[in-house]
Formats: C-alpha cells, sequence, structure tokens
C-alpha cells in the first residue's frame, strides 16, 4: 500500500492535553438526556435550566432595591460614568485592569527597603588610580566591558571616583511604573573629575560610562544582596549600557534597578551637541593615520542625542512629576497607554515607543492644553490616541521646548537629521531619535484604528485595545525574516552609509534599517498599505560575559499589510517615456524596467513580473520583494525565509498542478451561472423560476477542495443501460469522488397544492419535468430523483433541488383539539428551513464577501482543513466554520482585515481559543445587515436564554436567536477539544513561522495526534475515493476510472456521483453504536478512523427492553447486569466495512469492567 | 452466559464462521394486556430484542424457520406497537428505514414455534451469512444501495401521476362538500363561517391571534398620554435610574466572573 512512512513525520505534539475528554463523563451523561429531552419537542428539562458556574446570569433585584431613592454620591456615580466613560462597564473593567497591572504598596516598601541599600553600597565602591582608557589592566578578571570597543584606540584618561549622586529617576516616582517588568531606574552621578575637556569626541564619555559601570558592577557582583547583576543595553542602544540589578531570593522577580551612568549637569556644552554638529572623526572610525585634508565631517545627530539625553534625566523626571501633581487620571492614562503599546510590542526595543516617550506625549498634550486635569484616565488614554492618529510626526515633528530661543535648533534641524521628531523640553534632545518613519507610521495606524475601535458601540473595545495581544506574525499579512542580520553589513555597503555608520557607532542594523524599509515601501508602492519591522533587541548578560554584537540582536522580521486592490498586479506602470523622470524609474527598476504600450495608448516604462501564477499566486509580493532586497541592498535570496503562503500546500488542489483552487472555484461559479441562465429561460414549464439559489460551499469559495470536471472511463465501470448510469465495480479501486453541487430552485408561487405529501409529489414531478426540458432544449444528460435531480454541466454535475418557499411553513402545522392552527418545529420542517432559506442566504453573503476580500474563500478552507485534519469533520458543520472565518473579516477588530489566508488562519484560530463561547454569542454582521439595537437585543436575549442555546452561539442578521449552524453540533466536549487542539496548533504554527532558522515544517498541525483513540480502524487506500487529498499526499496511488480532462469522449452515461466508501461504513457505525462510541476521521483522505468509547455506556446497567442496543448480559456481585458486547462489536466493526477495512487495532482495555 | 434469571432467553447468533465472538438475541413470548395490540397475536409470537445491523427481516425469517414455519417479521427501532402508516406505501417518498441494533416481532404461523425458538438457546451461535443465502456488507452492499438509489423515471412518473390525481380528486370533494355545505345551518342552527364564503372569517391560527392581541395593545397604548401627570413624569426618572442600575449590577457580575477568571492579566 502506498501509504508514507507516517512514523517519520512531525504531529502535532503528540500528546496535548486531553483531560478535556476524561473529566466529561457526566458530561456525556448530561448532554444525552438533554439530546433525548429535546427530541421530544417538550420544553427542556429543569435540570438544565440551573445555569452552570461560570455563566452570567440574569440580574434579577427585588422592586425595593431597584426603586429605592438615590442617594447623592450615587447619583454623582452614574453621572460620572456617563461623562467620563464610555459605560459603566468599561469602567469596572478599567479599574481592575489598572488594580492588576499597578505596584501594590507592600511591594512598594520592600523596593524602597532595597533602594536605600543600593545607595550606601554604592557610595562605599572605592576609588582607582587614573589609566588611559585604552588601559583596561585595572579591571579584575571577572568583569568584561559592556561595551564592543570598535575602534578600540581612543584617546583620554579614566579614574572611577565614587558617584557625586544617586537619584532615582523615571516611572516609580511617577506611578505609572506597571507590571509585568517593575524597572526602577537610578541615575549615577559621574563626578567632574572622571570627565575630560573632549569627553564627546569619538565615543569617550560613552567608554567612561562602560568602565564607570564596569567598576561598580564588580564590586557590587560580591554583595549577598543581589541575585544577579548583569548589562544590558539602554532601549538596545549599544552605546548605553546599562546595570541591572536584582534582589536576592524570593523577590527577584520582583523588581529590576537599571543604573545609568550620568554626567554631571552642566559638563557638556549643549551647543556643541546639535544635531547638526560632528563627533565622531572620520578618520578614526575608519583608523586612518591623519584626517584627509578638506572632506568635510558628516554630523553626528544620533551619537550627539545619545549623550544629550543623559543630561536631561533629572530634569525631565521633574518635568514630568510637575505634569503628573493632582492629576490621578495622568497616572492612570499612562498606565493604559503603556498596556495598550505593550501589546503591540511597540514598547521594547531600539526605536521603540516606551513608557518614557508615552508620558512625554501624554505630559505635550496637557501642556498643549489637549488634556485638563478633570479627565478619568481612560479620556487621556483616548487623547493621546486621538493624537497619534492625526498627528505626523515624521513631517511635522513637536517640541516640548517653552520658548524658541534663537540659540536652539529649529525642528527643521531636527527633520533634518531624524525620521521623528519629538523635542524635549530642554529643546536638545530628540525623544524619538532611534525610530524609525516605517515603525511611526505603524504606531499611527495602530493609533487609528483604536480609535475606530473605540467609537463602534458594538465591540467590547476594552477587550480588543488593552487585553488583546497583537504579535507580528498574526497582525501582517505577509512576514518575512532577515535570517542574519550580518547581512546588513553588505546592504550599508552597497547603499553607502558610511556616514550613518558612524553615527550609530558602527551598528549596521540601526544605520541600515531605515534605508531598507524605505526601499520596500518605494518598491511596494500601492500594494501595501504598511512595511514595519520588528524592534532589534539587545539580550541581557552576565558581566563576565562579553558583550553582544550586533548580529546577536536575532534574526529580523518585516511585516506587510497589504491592499486587497493591488496585492495581487504584477505590473509597475512607470511614468511616460517622453518625459525627464523614466532616468529615475530605469535606475530603481534596472533590468526590469522595460518601454511597454498601454491599452489607452501611452508608452510608459513599466515593469512586470511575469512570476508563476501558480507557485505565488498567494505571496505576488513576494518576487518583488527578493529582487529589490538583493539588488538593491545586496541581501542574498537565501537569506530571506518568506511565511506569506507556507500553509496553502495543504489546500491546493489534486487533480490540476497548477492554481491554488480560486481558479476552480471561479470556472465552477461560471459554469453554474450557465446553468442558472439556461433554467432562468426554460420555456414550457408550467411555472416560471423566479430564483436559482446555489448552496454549495464551492459557490460561495470554501470549498477546501472544489470539484474538477470529470470524464468516467467506462471500461472500469460496470453500466446499468437502462437508467444510463455507471456503477462501481467492486473489485476495482473505488472510482474518484464526483460531489454533486447542491443547489435551489425557486417558482412563482403560483398554485401549489398546500398538503405536505402532495408538495412532494409535485417537486418530484417538476424535477422530471425540467430534466426532460433540459434535455430537450440544451442536450444536458439529466437524472431526476424523487427529492432532486442531477444534471452534468461542462463536466460538474449539479444537484438541484425545487423549492417551494411556504413547504417548511407546512411541515411545521399542527391542529390542536380546539382546531386552533399552530406552527411547531419539526426535524423534517428545520432540515428543509436550513437548506432552501438559510443555506442560500449564507452563500450569497459569503459569494459577496469573497469579492471585497479575495483571501476569504482561502482563509476558510484553510480552516476547514485544520478541522478536518484533526479529525473533527463531522463534529463541526462546515457552515460554522464559514461563520467564523467570515468573523475574522467582518469584524478584524483589533486588527485590519486580513488579505492572506494564512494570517486569517492564525487569527481562527486565536479566535477559537480566546472568545468567551460560555458568556458571549459571537455576532456575525453578514452584509452589515445588523444596527446597534439589535446587537443589544441579541447579547439580551443570549443572557437570558443561555442554558438552552448550543455551546457555541453565532448569529447571523437572519438568525438572531437560535443559532442554526451551531445547534446539533459541537457538542459541549467536542468544542472543549477543539479548543485544546487549536491553543496548540497556533502555538506549534507561531512558533514555526516566526523562527526563520528553524524547519518550516507547518504540516504538523495537519497531522493529529492518534494517542487518545480507544480503537483505530484502518483502511484500505483502495477505496478511499479521496485518497490523494491526504495532507501528505500519497507518491502513488489507485487510478480511479476518470480519463485526462482533454480526452475526446462524450459523456453519454451518468457517473458515479456522491459516492464514497468511507461515509457509508462511517454512516453504519454511527447508527449502530452511535450510543456506544464517537467516531472521528478526516474526509479528506484519512486512512484511519478514531473511536473512543463513551465512559457512561460502558458502566454496567440494569436490563432494560428498550436499552439493549449490542449489549449483552453478565452477573456481577450476584447481580444480573447489561455491558457492551465488546469483542463482537469489535468484529463488527471489521464485518460492517468489508472490503473497506484493513484491520481493526484495539488499543485500549478501558472496557474491562 | 451468564446464569439468567431473566423471562428472556438469550440466542448467540453471528455474522458467519469467520466472527468468534457472537452476539446475543434476547427472545421471549410476546405477551400483552387484553386487547391493545392485535397485530401480533399473542400466543404465537415471539420477541426479539438486539438484532445486529447486519441481520434483515430475510435472515431473521430464515434463522428461526427451523423452528416452525414463520409467518410475519416486524423489526422496529423501539419496541412498542406498530405505527400505522398514514399515508399509502412508496417506493420513493418517505424512505424510512431502521438502522443499527432493532428489535422484532416473529410471527409463527402455529405456537409451537415459539417453544421451539427458546430451545435454540441452548445450541453453538448460529450463523446469520450461509451460502445460499450471503448477507452483504461492506463495499458490496453500499455498491447495491447506490444501484437501488437510481430511480427508474417511468415509474416515479407514473407514482407520481396517480398520486396527485387521487389528491385532486379529494380536494375537489372536500371543496364541493364545503361549497355545498356553505350558509346552511346545521340541526342547532350554527352557521360555519368558512375562509372562502361571502364573508369570510379570521383564519383560526396561533399567529392571527397574536396579531389581534398585538393590536389592541398598540391601540390602548396610542390612547394614553404619556409625561402629562407629575406622576408619570416621576415615574420615568425613578424608571430610567432603575435600568441603570440594573445594568450596574449586571456589569459588576460580569466583572466579578471575569476576576475570578483572571481575565484582567493582560498578558
Amino acid at each position: 500500500c502506498p501509504s508514507p512512512g507516517e512514523g517519520s513525520w512531525p504531529r502535532l505534539g503528540d500528546a496535548p492535553p486531553l483531560q478535556a475528554f476524561d473529566n466529561v463523563e457526566e458530561d456525556v451523561e448530561a448532554e444525552e438526556e438533554n439530546q433525548g429531552v429535546s427530541k421530544k419537542g417538550k420544553p427542556l428539562g429543569r435540570k438544565r435550566a440551573s445555569a452552570p458556574e461560570g455563566v452570567v446570569k440574569p440580574v434579577k433585584l427585588s422592586r425595593a432595591d431597584l426603586y429605592k431613592p438615590p442617594t447623592n454620591e450615587e447619583l454623582n456615580q452614574l453621572k460620572e460614568t456617563e461623562n467620563l466613560f464610555h459605560s459603566s462597564l468599561l469602567r469596572l473593567q478599567i479599574e481592575e485592569l489598572l488594580k492588576e497591572v499597578k505596584l501594590k504598596e507592600k511591594k512598594k516598601q520592600r523596593i524602597d527597603a532595597f533602594l536605600h541599600e543600593i545607595n550606601t553600597l554604592l557610595s562605599a565602591v572605592p576609588e582607582t588610580p587614573e589609566t588611559d582608557l585604552t588601559d583596561q589592566s585595572w579591571l579584575p578578571k571577572g568583569v568584561k566591558v559592556p561595551f564592543l570597543q570598535v575602534p578600540f584606540g581612543v584617546k583620554g584618561k579614566f579614574r572611577f571616583l565614587p558617584p557625586a549622586a544617586v537619584k532615582v529617576v523615571g516611572s516609580y516616582l511617577l506611578g505609572t511604573c506597571i507590571k509585568p517588568e517593575i524597572n526602577v531606574d537610578v541615575a549615577v552621578t559621574m563626578p567632574r573629575a572622571v570627565l575630560q575637556d573632549k569627553d564627546h569626541l569619538n565615543q569617550r564619555y560613552h567608554r567612561k560610562r562602560a568602565l564607570y559601570l564596569a567598576h561598580i558592577a564588580q564590586h557590587l557582583s560580591k554583595e549577598k544582596l543581589f541575585g544577579s547583576v548583569r548589562f544590558t543595553y539602554m532601549n538596545s542602544n549599544h552605546l548605553k549600557p546599562i546595570l541591572l540589578l536584582r534582589p536576592q531570593g524570593k523577590d527577584e522577580k520582583l523588581v529590576t534597578v537599571r543604573l545609568y551612568a550620568c554626567p554631571v549637569p552642566g559638563f557638556f556644552k549643549p551647543s556643541r551637541l546639535y544635531p547638526s554638529k560632528n563627533n565622531v572623526r572620520t578618520a578614526w572610525f575608519l583608523e586612518q593615520g591623519s584626517p584627509q585634508a578638506g572632506a568635510a565631517e558628516p554630523p553626528t545627530p544620533h551619537y550627539n542625542n545619545s549623550i544629550l539625553c543623559d543630561t536631561v534625566l533629572e530634569s525631565s523626571l521633574l518635568f514630568l512629576a510637575g505634569a503628573g501633581a493632582d492629576f490621578p487620571g495622568m497616572q492612570a492614562g499612562v498606565a493604559l497607554l503603556k498596556v495598550w503599546l505593550h501589546q503591540r510590542a511597540l514598547d521594547k526595543g531600539l526605536g521603540a515607543l516606551g513608557g518614557f516617550l508615552a508620558s512625554m506625549l501624554a505630559a505635550y498634550l496637557l501642556a498643549k492644553r489637549k488634556i485638563s486635569q478633570g479627565m478619568s484616565g481612560y479620556q487621556v488614554l483616548r487623547s493621546v490616541l486621538q493624537f497619534l492618529a492625526t498627528t505626523d510626526l515624521s513631517a511635522t515633528g513637536i517640541s516640548l521646548a517653552k520658548d524658541a530661543g534663537s540659540s536652539l535648533p529649529s525642528l527643521d534641524d531636527f527633520h533634518q537629521a531624524f525620521d521623528v521628531v519629538f523635542v524635549d523640553p530642554s529643546g536638545l534632545v530628540n525623544l524619538c531619535a532611534d525610530m524609525t518613519a516605517s515603525k511611526y507610521k505603524q504606531v499611527q495606524l495602530e493609533a487609528k484604528h483604536s480609535m475606530d475601535v473605540l467609537d463602534d458601540r458594538t465591540v467590547d473595545g476594552f477587550q480588543l485595545l488593552l487585553m488583546t495581544p497583537k504579535p507580528l506574525i498574526r497582525t501582517f499579512d505577509h512576514v518575512f525574516h532577515l535570517k542574519h542580520v550580518s547581512k546588513l553589513q553588505g546592504a550599508c555597503k552597497k547603499m553607502q552609509l558610511l556616514h550613518e555608520l558612524m553615527d550609530r557607532g558602527g551598528n549596521y542594523v540601526a544605520a541600515a534599517l531605515p534605508f531598507v524599509t524605505s526601499l520596500l515601501a518605494r518598491g511596494l508602492a500601492e500594494r501595501a498599505l504598511l512595511v514595519t519591522h520588528s524592534l532589534p533587541q539587545a539580550p541581557e548578560w552576565p558581566i563576565g560575559a562579553e558583550p553582544p554584537k550586533h548580529k546577536d540582536a536575532g534574526p529580523l522580521s518585516f511585516g506587510l499589510l497589504l491592499a486587497p486592490a493591488f496585492a495581487a498586479s504584477v505590473l509597475e506602470r512607470g511614468p511616460e517615456a517622453d518625459r525627464p523622470e523614466p532616468r529615475e524609474f530605469q535606475r530603481f527598476w534596472g533590468e526590469k524596467s522595460e518601454l511597454r504600450r498601454f491599452q489607452d495608448g501611452s508608452i510608459c516604462e513599466a515593469a512586470v513580473w511575469d512570476a508563476d501564477p501558480c507557485a505565488d499566486c498567494q505571496a505576488p509580493a513576494a518576487p518583488f520583494l527578493l529582487w529589490f532586497l538583493s539588488s538593491h541592498a545586496d541581501i542574498p535570496e537565501s537569506s530571506i525565509c518568506y511565511t506569506g503562503a507556507v500553509l496553502e500546500s495543504v489546500i491546493r488542489p489534486v487533480r490540476e498542478p497548477a492554481g491554488s483552487g480560486e481558479e476552480a472555484m471561479v470556472s465552477i461559479v461560471r459554469s453554474y451561472d450557465d446553468l442558472s441562465r439556461k433554467l432562468w429561460n426554460l420555456e414550457g414549464l408550467p411555472l416560471t423560476v423566479t430564483a436559482v439559489q446555489g448552496t454549495h460551499p464551492a459557490l460561495r469559495y470554501t470549498d477546501v477542495f472544489p470539484p474538477t470536471p470529470m470524464k468516467p472511463d467506462y471500461s472500469y465501470h460496470a453500466r446499468l443501460k437502462d437508467k444510463e448510469s455507471l456503477l462501481p465495480l467492486p473489485e476495482k479501486p473505488c472510482p474518484a469522488y464526483i460531489a454533486p453541487m447542491k443547489a435551489c430552485c425557486h417558482f412563482n408561487p403560483g398554485q401549489w397544492p398546500q398538503d405536505k405529501e402532495a408538495i412532494k409529489r409535485v417537486k418530484a414531478a417538476f424535477h422530471l419535468r425540467l430534466a426532460e426540458i433540459l434535455r430537450q432544449q440544451h442536450h444536458l444528460l439529466c437524472r431526476p430523483a424523487a427529492t432532486d435531480g442531477d444534471i452534468i454541466s461542462d463536466g460538474y454535475v449539479f444537484r438541484l433541488q425545487v423549492a417551494y418557499h411556504r413547504e417548511p411553513q407546512i411541515l411545521k402545522e399542527v391542529v390542536t383539539p380546539e382546531g386552533m392552527l399552530k406552527y411547531r418545529d419539526t426535524e423534517e420542517s428545520r432540515q428543509l428551513e436550513l437548506e432552501t432559506l438559510h443555506l442560500p442566504y449564507l452563500t450569497s453573503s459569503l459569494h459577496g464577501l469573497q469579492q471585497q476580500h479575495p483571501a476569504f474563500g482561502g482563509a476558510s478552507r484553510l480552516a476547514k482543513r485544520w478541522a478536518r485534519a484533526q479529525l473533527l469533520s463531522d463534529s463541526l458543520s462546515d457552515e460554522c466554520v464559514d461563520l467564523l472565518a467570515a468573523s475574522l473579516f467582518l469584524h478584524p477588530a483589533p486588527f485590519t482585515p486580513p488579505s492572506s489566508p494564512q494570517v486569517a488562519f492564525l487569527r481562527f484560530l486565536h479566535l477559537l481559543t480566546a472568545f468567551d463561547w460560555k458568556n458571549s454569542p459571537l455576532i456575525v454582521n453578514l452584509n452589515g445587515d445588523l444596527n446597534e439595537a439589535d446587537y443589544a437585543e441579541i447579547r439580551n436575549e443570549f443572557v437570558a436564554a443561555r442554558p438552552h442555546l448550543p455551546v457555541m452561539f453565532i448569529a447571523t442578521p437572519r438568525d438572531k436567536r437560535s443559532s442554526v449552524w451551531t445547534k446539533e453540533r459541537p457538542s459541549a466536549q467536542i468544542l472543549q477539544r477543539l479548543l485544546v487542539l487549536a491553543l496548540e496548533s497556533l502555538r506549534a504554527l507561531e512558533e514555526q513561522l516566526m523562527d526563520p532558522l528553524g524547519s518550516q515544517e507547518v504540516k504538523m498541525i495537519f497531522r493529529p495526534p492518534l494517542d487518545f483513540y480507544d480503537i483505530l480502524i484502518h483502511l484500505n487506500a483502495k477505496q478511499i475515493p479521496r485518497h490523494l487529498e491526504g495532507v501528505d499526499r500519497p507518491v502513488k496511488s489507485f487510478s480511479r476510472g476518470m480519463l485526462k480532462s482533454d480526452a475526446p469522449v462524450q459523456t453519454l452515461l451518468f457517473p458515479v456521483v456522491g459516492y464514497d466508501p468511507v461515509q457509508c461504513y462511517l454512516r453504519e457505525l454511527r447508527e449502530a453504536f452511535g450510543d456506544l462510541a464517537l467516531f472521528f476521521y478526516d474526509l479528506h483522505g484519512g486512512e484511519v478512523i478514531g473511536v473512543l468509547w463513551k465512559p457512561s455506556s460502558f458502566k454496567p446497567q440494569p436490563f432494560k427492553a428498550s436499552n439493549m442496543k449490542g449489549r449483552m448480559t453478565t452477573s456481577l456481585r450476584e447481580e444480573l447486569v447489561t455491558v457492551p458486547n465488546v469483542e463482537a462489536i469489535l468484529e463488527d466493526f471489521a464485518s460492517l466495512g468489508e472490503g473497506l477495512v484493513r484491520s481493526v487495532e484495539a488499543r485500549t482495555e478501558k472496557w474491562t469492567v | 452466559a451468564a446464569p439468567l434469571k431473566l423471562s428472556h432467553l438469550a440466542i448467540p447468533v453471528k455474522l458467519s464462521k469467520k466472527q468468534q465472538s457472537p452476539h446475543f438475541l434476547y427472545v421471549k413470548e410476546h405477551k400483552v394486556r387484553e386487547g391493545t395490540n392485535t397485530t401480533h397475536p399473542a400466543n404465537r409470537t415471539l420477541f426479539v430484542l438486539n438484532i445486529p445491523p447486519y441481520c434483515t427481516k430475510a435472515c431473521l425469517s430464515r434463522l428461526f424457520s427451523c423452528c416452525s414455519s414463520v409467518q410475519s417479521v416486524v423489526m422496529c427501532e423501539k419496541p412498542g406497537p406498530e405505527e400505522k402508516p398514514k399515508t399509502p406505501k412508496s417506493k420513493f417518498f418517505n424512505l424510512k428505514t431502521v438502522p443499527g441494533f432493532r428489535v422484532a416481532y416473529v410471527v409463527f404461523k402455529n405456537p409451537a414455534g415459539v417453544q421451539a425458538a427458546k430451545s435454540l438457546s441452548l445450541q453453538g451461535p448460529l450463523e446469520l451469512s450461509s451460502e445460499n443465502h450471503p448477507v452483504k456488507t461492506g463495499i458490496h452492499k453500499w455498491i447495491a444501495s447506490y444501484a437501488a438509489s437510481l430511480v427508474d423515471q417511468a415509474e416515479l412518473k407514473a407514482e407520481v401521476d396517480t398520486f396527485m390525481q387521487t389528491y385532486d380528486q379529494k380536494i375537489a370533494e372536500e371543496e364541493a362538500k364545503a361549497e355545498e355545505e356553505e350558509g346552511i345551518p346545521d340541526k342547532e342552527g350554527w352557521v360555519k363561517v368558512t375562509r372562502k364564503g361571502r364573508r369570510p372569517g379570521l383564519p383560526r391560527t396561533e399567529a392571527a391571534s397574536l396579531r389581534v392581541l398585538e393590536r389592541e395593545k398598540r391601540k390602548r397604548a396610542r390612547k394614553e398620554l404619556l409625561n402629562f401627570y407629575a406622576w408619570q413624569h416621576r415615574e420615568t426618572k425613578r424608571e430610567n435610574i432603575a435600568q441603570l442600575r440594573k445594568k450596574f449590577e449586571e456589569d459588576k457580575q460580569r466583572i466579578a466572573l471575569m476576576r475570578a477568571q483572571r481575565k484582567f492579566r493582560p498578558y
């Protein structure tokens, strides 16, 4: 049998936690009881009405409580809530969040004590004799200078003297310090005697800082007080090492004290450090003997800024303290802002928007009177976001400097030197010096989206903005990694960035990053809304280790937000040929540029990507990017790892090697439209056709493997001449699966009979008549039946079902003894309503959605493929997955609507795990038909009726209160299992995708763990018609009796339609043993059926005539009881599936009572 | 098998020689209270439980024919009186098969069969599938049922036509009868009002009666003046505060719940 070696593949965590299934015994029973009750159609039992724990119940207040006269205080509270917050819920939520992240008073005392001890220790650090800066022999072996001393040689003398002052600065004193990382910043002032006149030149000051800290570190490391003494770079800027001190013992996690060395105030002359000044000499940097005569030295703004910000540590603190005085809302607002930034991974690394910057922004708004002291924390957050959303600091910078004194550099000077400008109160320091323009664009976009979320009353803004993490991989449509950042050295060379390198002290990552991102942004042009990058982060290291190199920051990741309208274009149209601009265009596009004549008659320069359409159709941006990076930045293709469309391989169609499946569905839709047009125009029908509505998933672009046109090979089948049909032969491999595509056909409601049996007959008559006419007028092959009719058109099989809109209503009719006509749902009416009412609506809505968001189909298909690969195909309805996928596009907040299936799939997994299924309805606003009032209504009714509703509740505009697609499935246990699997898959997948150096083995999340099934039924691949659709495509399979699509044969006999032995087998198994066991299978070529016994049915039960299915009697402690006849049942498994089952593998002995 | 202190006797059966462990049919003489059920005659009927899914009617009748000739076999999902089909049997519509494990009533031609059947429990396992009468399972069965699902169009057409003819006839008769009775008082002098007559009445449906109630309610609400008296004004204000309170309580509950689930840890 040509099956791949299963054992060798990595699978999804071979033993994910499965306790979910072990402790559900009682649940199973409870559920069965409920099913029994609901089937009878009686009101649900009292047992169920007692809601389980952890569910919001409707509030019942006594009349006296509800209507007692309000106190003044209460009125004030209510009024305040109304004025300052969105709603009372938001207010409570924010209060809880702040409680959670803020530092407790008790811990503060412990921290204070720790700080006092550090202070005394610092003053006791001994002096050292004066030596040359390069002579570091006085430093003991146990400590290494935390500085990359390149070039090594530098003038100047150093001696250690105890600090002139030790002061706590930063957020700890301001009360805006939040968990999880409590950092206390301590500024250690180096006395004047340590510094020399020309220290601002050539990194002398920076090296002194490093030596100063190294000496302190060496002394403190001997103290027992500290749990760890380590170095790191301040904001990952390698020019500025800082010392990290953590207390001993259980407090180690409590706090990190960060020691900054800074110069005595007023030591540096500000004018020497203006952005336009040079303080790193080219000759020194390149280690040339003497400066080249006449060459102008380039300005070194970043270098200057790094010195300047040490001089303003204390004054900034005073400034912020002033802003926060008598203003509790400020503290809360800044804390919230920090949480917001942290969730977006914007607050750490080189060029981050850290907590300090956030405080400064709030202070700026206060100074500009955009925030007033009466505001709440929520309003401060809102104002800051509003400001960020509307102000482009990369074009129009802002300054906190009070008087625009002529001596200070102007904003224009800053803009010349930096990408993003926000000048501090001293007028000298650019707080956003390291931020790249693209990072700021991201901040701005995030702020804009957040404002939209806050203004949208239908969503829980708190949850989305402050509680939902937005990791890079889940936020951006496409992500690619630069595996080895050292390749950026080449980029610097290619782009001639020597001056930037000098300015950044040789940090090629920081020097090249702004240029690489702007290069990408320019090349992608309108294809991408945003190009951004992860922030390089320096690690911590022990004091005895060498400081990390630039390449140690790990791989650099880039994220793209694609514009769906342009993402797929492969042509870049340049300027017209007779203008001067083409030069520039040609230079940029190099060999790719050529002259082209366009349809409008103009002749333009253009660059065209003749990318292989099948391999890259999901990621057309990829070849662009790779070409740019290699031709303009000298970054070889091999060091880029592009993870835009890695997952698509599992949903690539089987039969044709080309395409992603979308094309196949487009051609199906075309053929379907053609057929429905024919139906509309049929002549000779007693009633006219009013509507043809498709219901098959392929007609809403969400079929995992859409049907392909088939031509059966007659010699491979048996023939049933009188019925014009082919039959499978038992001894041959099962013929390829041909899925019939269902569609409903409505006629104008003329004189239909009003009796349910008669309607069925009329429908059958219509099927017969339709077939006859289609055969006559269009020569189509038709095969009518009582409930539907099959039609072959263009090689596809359509299954047409005539529908009468009042039929469900008539099926519901019940006449009471008093003669009153009542309507009660029945199984049949519900089924019919699903097929002829809900499904057509869903299909047309989702078809529309696909037109707006081309990634929707792919996303839903991936999600389905995943659920099925986890053997849950029958435990979750297709439509439910479609709706979940649709919700990602209709309600993307806090993200943007996904433009690639992969990112949508990641969010699908996250949605499953993060959504509070117990307490909230998932509302999918198809076509935007629901308004705010509808939302509230759905939520209220949901809370009121929660115990009677399905475990997974999805509401749509036409289905506000019953969640038709999740009514039967999933059950509570399956949902639980689904969530566990989703969590595990998400973790595994993100790990794979974010690790460019790893194996990128993403298929593992599609290989289910098989450990926990009691029995595995192995199937014979010969009889699995969809064998080729498996996740790990079998190398060889069987010929399945289909001719090539271009074979010159006309199909005159009906092929075998909808025949899948495995499905027949599963149906029989469930019918016979559904009470005893659950059966799990992957519809797409699974070779194994997993069986799980239901523990409840294995409890010995007394003999009952109505409950003897598959059981046998036995005596247990003198009592006659019945238990399942397991041995016989196992043999039944084999004999029911004769010809299909290869072996039945029993794996547990659980049933032995 | 265990010593049965049970009114039922266990008869071991298996599909074929290959099968090792048998299933057990539990049989007993069918007894009913006087006059409840006449389809299964009391003394000649054997009640059989736990019939495996692959065992067909024919199988069962063959199995028991060794005791005495079998008159009829009725299989159903669970024990109980047989439901009379309301509509005439059809080859194409309302097809209902009883799947899985079932129960059956086997009616023998004479009462001796029942007693003889009881003795089967003492023998070795009986085989359901024999060379002469093989039971189809697996691929063979599915192919056969696929073939059976393909309908003969002419036959279907004929059946539909006859059904519709009788239906039309029935409707026509009913209409004629209704027309005849239209406006004619019955014995006690009551005239039946129908939807058809000169003055059609309201249809007697749930929806219609609800609509009437709704209309009444609206009418009453229209007549009422809002905020006319001072007490009404007070009342609205009170109601407003009560609503806010209720919302607040609900929110508090929600928060408490989320706190308990540690939902406020942002990361």
